[in-house]
């Protein structure tokens, strides 16, 4: 399933509650708030970069741009509105609100 | 006359509270009142640079602080260990801030009385 993300992680528990459950592998999509969790150098990096051993973790262009976001972690993929279409198409769906 | 501190807590685009604090705060100044913006938490994220909510099609809200002072805001600050834990310092900023430890933001918040949160 496609875990997906819209809150920050360094306000809320959703981040890391969604990874610690989503089993290896599934991927992980970051939109709105969530977004921050994808910036280099923050509190929850460290954590990020951990999961990104296990997980494909994917983070919203537009919402990246909105918020002046531009030292993403390496290795998160950022997707356009298309993208975040395909991978919808692709996986059913867990919103992890 | 009251002294207000607008407290700032949450991150901007994901709801409508930087929104109504910023129009807020204009308002309070119109009005002559002595009001402090003050940064904490995700309400940091609010002063970065390079906002550009132009695919959501929205308003930036960071370019609008700057220009606060003229309609009479008499401060801006900045609780530090906020903006560390974020990755960011002063120079990721729009604005030139007065930072804060935990210490310094609770006297503030004290001598000013009045805190509306946003």
């Amino acid at each position: 399933m496609l875990y997906m993300v819209n809150k920050s992680p360094l306000m809320t528990h959703n981040l890391e509650t969604c990874l610690t459950v989503a089993p290896k592998g599934a991927p992980i999509l970051l939109y709105e708030d969530g977004v921050y969790g994808a910036m280099e150098g923050t509190r929850f990096s460290g954590r990020l970069q951990a999961a990104l051993e296990h997980h494909p973790v994917y983070a919203l262009e537009a919402d990246l741009e909105t918020r002046g976001i531009q030292r993403v972690i390496e290795g998160v993929q950022v997707i356009d509105y298309d993208g975040f279409v395909g991978l919808v198409e692709e996986h059913d769906v867990a919103p992890w609100l | 006359m009251k002294k207000v501190v607008v407290l700032m807590r949450k991150a901007p685009y994901g709801s409508v509270y930087t929104a109504e604090g910023f129009r807020s705060v204009m308002g309070i100044a119109i009005f002559e009142m002595d009001v402090v913006l003050v940064f904490v938490d995700d309400g940091v994220y609010a002063l970065a640079k390079d906002q550009n909510p132009e695919k959501l099609d929205m308003q930036p809200l960071g370019e609008g602080f700057p220009m606060l002072p003229e309609f009479g805001v008499k401060g801006f600050y900045v609780h530090q260990p906020s903006l560390e834990t974020r990755g960011l310092s002063v120079d990721d900023l729009v604005i030139d801030v007065e930072l804060l430890d935990d210490a310094s933001l609770a006297e503030l918040l004290a001598n000013r009385g009045t805190v509306l949160p946003f």
